[in-house]
């Protein structure tokens, strides 16, 4: 009897279930009945004129800052007039009726039309930026009569510094579809809608080279919230208080440059191409990065014209290209100390030993020859540094051997990729035979040797490795590297090439330099004076061929820069460190084309050591202040 | 007669009559009429994701990745339909402790996603635990009350074991924290228990204790957030632009569409994106919207047709266990689509909860199809003995 005691009772609660799941099911049905047919009209409505909305609101991108503290990166207000589809109805119409207001080219209106057909309905697209006053106030007049049609003041990403800092900073755009699939890589679903949605609107960039792209998280901040009230149209009639929403603006990023010195280096040059390297020795803070001519980040910002950047694209003197970081040049004469330091640590030659230099130099079959007419004499390692002498480093790198040469180049940081927490820059070229076959397929001959010992053939540097080197040599081996995130993301010195440089040798080496520049048969005598009244400069002056001198050529003479095409002149190089006497700046310079190291760009590196010399300030850098602050804020700077 | 789990029936068993059943006897069974019905929620969800990721270009692979896991939770579906009870029954306190050790390691090492921590990651495999566990507990019951609910034993006792086979997991779930679905977990288990015999004077009891601990529970346990949800259910217009947001929108879409609705991917508020979470969470406002009530109550009452067809279903099973894991799995649904409706129509406090089938979201449909193989096991098994 037991068991249909428990079978009755189970049918009883599965009766009364059935009637709890009715009741249940009876209500959300009820609820529905009055949501969507007694109350519908009231909830349409509602729809109607429902215009509380939650925007995003995009954050203020963080600024970049100089060594001191100077804005390199900033912000501007400027007025925009943007259009939405959903609300114009016939856009084309509408734009036709602005273009009788503010300047409208042709080509703007049919972009703007393509953009606008790509866009969900919703989304605004950007009529015009940066409106003159005029143009603001006449369109905030009409703007009422023209529906769909915003007039708004919009923050934009402005580079106060103009080119100074072109290649250094990068630039931000609007982000495209592939910068959306990277910035959006590895996010959840959820976050990645909320990247998507954000970059849609009309104020967000983000950094597509520089520093702009590389500390893009770090500067872009938190995106935040706005609450507004739009009337039945769409247009924003009111804001409503909501600070508790509102984004986290992005963080500052402080380079190590002085834009004062960046200034003067890029003044320096004039109408020169070239590049040039400023290290503080102390710290290995890069002090100036100039690579010239260079374009203006600014014009990128709102997108550049097609046009415009086939020119940047055509110029010859190549103003996309960034020389110091991403460009590589035969070291030429410069690298003959790292061939010297070669030597004496492979114990090859005594400092004092004389080689004679009768401007020829006979290995195998072929000969090499000096650049100086009836050549040097005897001479020995200083008297060869100071006066450049090629053929007594063919001879003292036929004695050295290529893998010990690049062995000893490597030390000094060649053939290495400097990481400075920002896009490009390349490791440039250190051959051995191992390279060749790599490269060639083919084995190393002793007497290419020859030629990287005067920093020739295979052998490329950037200006930048050029300037570590200078460095290293100037502090007597000790270990440096380069710094140019003084506070951010990738925060230097990035990576540290640790081998140590003998002291001595390196004393030996500059006293070489300071004979380029301060004594009787240097090369580079004429700059030697910093024109402060005291202070001299230590250098090595290098000269880059371009082309290939033929033996046809050599017999009729060697022609003079002016009897040859600008393209196929040879670029001048210059290394030094001042003040001679107590190191503390170290600069590299490179006029491309511009023929001699020692006429061309010995001058420039003289003027901008001095200008560094005559504005210490003794000011520590801001990002030295602020560090302690930084390291106590846990706060990240991602989205 | 000696009677172990097994209730007793009057119609003839082919089972018993022609001995174990073939796979082919099997397929012969399944109740097309409810596959049908699941099919075609599938589709209609799949339709309605279409509808409201339309406007977001970007979005635009979800209703195809939707229907391709349907497609895929659906044959994992039938390959469960064909296991017989008893290896049901055998993996049910295996199912439950591995279950309960992953909830256990989302206590310890899970990874957040929207605030909540409730997603567990072994190697290759991301998923919700809380997810499984729904599952596991609908068998560790059924298969505990198969053990030791004896004919006599309709006393007290025999549930206390039950009870916390319920609510250890759910305290689990609570911490993550995930309100919704220990909601889900706890009701469908005391449903299980309900089914099962437990006193009506406990019951009345355990109710007014409830009833009594409600507000302690309000004031002390739920989360500032969670409670501002429960309070714009009572007063939303108080704050509509915070925790109201959501909620008053989803009203706003629902009742705006009427009688008949504004027609396939025409919602305003839908296409808008007024409605935040509204491929997952909040899909039913979409639907409402584009297909007014008539749509919105076809749904409603197709899903209630499948979850009296489980319940049918259950009480046709000839064994206690396949009777219990049957209401177990049929009530959690009921759960899910009751709390989803109820929280986007304004009755209930917005929880995560989804609307299975329709809603976006892959662990959800493997639990929804897995506990539907179940049901479809208990019903082609039903006249198979377990001892």
């Amino acid at each position: 009897m037991k068991i249909r005691d428990l079978e009755l009772e189970f049918s009883r609660r599965t009766m009364m279930a059935a009637g709890a799941g009715g009741i249940v099911w009876g209500g959300l049905l009820a609820r529905l009945f009055q949501l969507q047919v007694l109350e519908s009209e009231r909830y349409a409505s509602l729809a109607a004129e429902n215009r509380v909305k939650l925007e995003l609101a995009p954050p203020r991108r963080g600024r970049i800052l100089d060594r001191f503290g100077a804005e390199l990166a900033s912000h501007r207000s400027a007025g925009r007039v943007t259009v939405t589809r959903e609300r114009a109805g016939d856009v084309g119409a509408v734009l036709s009726r602005i273009s009788d207001l503010i300047d409208l080219s042709p080509e703007r209106r049919d972009r703007i039309l393509r953009d606008v057909a790509r866009q969900p309905s919703f989304v605004p697209a950007v009529v015009a930026n940066e409106l003159t006053y005029e143009d603001f106030a006449r369109m905030n007049i009409h703007a009422a009569s023209l529906p769909g049609v915003e007039v708004e003041m919009a923050s934009t990403r402005s580079y106060p510094r103009g080119r100074d800092f072109a290649h250094v900073l990068g630039y931000v755009a609007r982000a495209s579809e592939r910068d959306l699939q990277r910035l959006t890589e590895g996010a959840s679903l959820t976050e990645r809608e909320l990247v998507r949605r954000l970059f849609k609107h009309p104020d967000m960039r983000t950094g597509r080279s520089g520093i702009e792209y590389t500390a893009e998280e770090w500067l872009r901040g938190t995106v935040g919230r706005r609450r507004v009230v739009t009337n039945a149209a769409g247009r924003i009639i009111e804001e409503l208080p909501s600070d508790d929403l509102a984004p986290t603006p992005g963080r500052d990023v402080s380079v190590t440059i002085d834009a004062d010195l960046q200034r003067a280096a890029i003044e320096r040059f004039q109408d020169e191409s070239g590049a040039a390297v400023v290290l503080d020795i102390d710290s290995g803070d890069i002090l100036a990065l100039v690579s010239t001519p260079a374009y203006d980040p600014n014009d990128f910002v709102n997108g550049i014209s097609q046009a415009d950047y086939d020119v940047l694209r055509a110029n010859d003197r190549s103003p996309l290209y960034h020389k110091a970081y991403d460009g590589l040049y035969p070291p030429g004469s410069t690298f003959k100390m790292v061939t010297a330091t070669a030597a004496l640590e492979a114990g090859v030659i005594d400092p004092n030993e004389r080689i004679t230099c009768n401007q020829q130099y006979w290995f195998g079959n072929r000969t090499w020859h000096c650049w100086k007419d009836g050549g040097h004499g005897p001479v020995n390692m200083h008297e060869a540094i100071k006066g450049s002498c090629d053929v007594y480093f063919y001879e003292v790198a036929r004695r050295v051997g290529i893998e010990r040469l690049a062995e000893t180049s490597r030390k000094f940081g060649f053939g290495h990729r400097w990481d400075l927490g920002m896009t490009g820059g390349r490791s440039g070229v250190v051959p051995n035979d191992a390279w060749k076959r790599a490269t060639f397929g083919e084995q190393w001959y002793e007497g290419e040797t020859l030629n990287i010992g005067i920093g020739q053939g295979y052998l490329n540097s950037s200006p930048l490795h050029l300037a570590v080197m200078c460095a290293r040599i100037a502090a007597e081996g000790r270990v440096i590297a380069p710094n140019l995130v003084g506070d951010g993301p990738n925060r230097g010195p990035r990576d540290i090439v640790d081998a140590p440089l003998d002291a001595e040798m390196m004393q030996r080496m500059k006293a070489g330099m300071f004979g380029v520049t301060s004594e009787w048969g240097g090369t580079a005598r004429s700059s030697g004076d910093l024109g402060l009244g005291g202070p001299r400069l230590a250098g090595k002056t290098g000269t880059a061929q371009v082309r290939r001198i033929t033996a046809a050529e050599r017999r009729s003479g060697v022609l003079k820069g002016d009897q040859i095409d600008r393209k196929l002149r040879d670029h001048a190089l210059f290394v030094a460190y001042a003040p001679a006497d107590n190191p503390k700046y170290a600069a590299a310079v490179v006029v491309e084309h511009g023929e001699g190291g020692s006429r061309a760009a010995a001058p420039v590196a003289r003027d901008i050591l001095a200008h560094a010399i005559r504005n210490e300030s003794g000011r520590t850098p801001t990002y030295q202040r602020s560090a302690s602050n930084a390291a106590a804020s846990t706060s990240r700077g991602a989205l | 007669m000696t009677w172990s789990g097994e209730i007793r029936t009057s119609a003839p068993s082919r089972a018993r009559r022609f001995g174990r059943q073939t796979n082919f006897d099997k397929i012969g069974r399944i109740p097309w009429g409810l596959i049908a019905l699941i099919t075609g929620l599938a589709l209609f969800g799949t339709a309605m994701l279409y509808s409201s990721t339309i406007t977001n270009p970007e979005n635009t692979g979800l209703p195809s990745k939707h229907f391709v896991r349907f497609l895929a939770a659906f044959v994992l579906m039938m390959v469960l339909a064909l296991v017989p009870l008893r290896v049901w029954l055998a993996a049910a306190l295996p199912a439950y402790i591995v279950s309960f050790i992953l909830l256990l390691g989302v206590e310890f090492f899970g990874s957040s996603g929207g605030g909540a921590e409730r997603w567990l990651e072994i190697g290759p495999f991301r998923g919700q635990p809380s997810e499984l566990m729904k599952l596991s507990l609908t068998l560790a019951l059924a298969a505990y009350y198969q053990r030791y609910l004896k004919e006599a034993s309709g006393g007290l006792l025999v549930h206390i074991p039950a009870l916390f086979l319920i609510f250890a997991p759910a305290l689990l779930i609570l911490r993550q924290p995930d309100l919704g679905t220990a909601l889900t977990v706890i009701a469908s288990g005391l449903v299980v228990v309900y089914f099962a015999g437990l006193f009506w004077r406990v019951i009345i009891a355990g109710g007014i204790a409830g009833i009594i601990g409600a507000p302690f529970a309000y004031f002390y346990v739920l989360k500032d957030y969670q409670r501002a949800r429960v309070e714009t259910l009572w007063n939303p217009s108080a704050d509509p632009l915070g925790a109201g947001y959501q909620s008053e929108q989803a009203k706003i879409a629902i009742g705006s569409g009427g009688w008949d609705g504004k027609g396939f991917t025409q919602g305003t508020q839908s296409q808008l994106d007024f409605i935040p979470e509204q491929h997952t969470d909040f899909i039913f406002t979409v639907l409402a919207e584009e297909f007014g009530f008539l749509g919105s109550a076809a749904v409603l009452l197709v899903w209630g047709a499948v979850i009296v067809w489980g319940f049918v279903i259950a009480m046709r099973s000839h064994t206690r266990f396949g009777r219990f894991a049957a209401i177990g799995a049929v009530s959690t649904i009921a759960f899910y689509v009751a709390f989803n409706i109820g929280m986007v129509a304004g009755l209930l406090p917005v929880v995560g909860i989804p609307l299975p089938l329709i809603s976006f979201g892959g662990t959800a449909m493997l639990t929804v199809m897995a506990g539907f193989g179940l049901i479809l096991s208990v019903h082609i098994h039903r006249e198979s003995k377990l001892l």
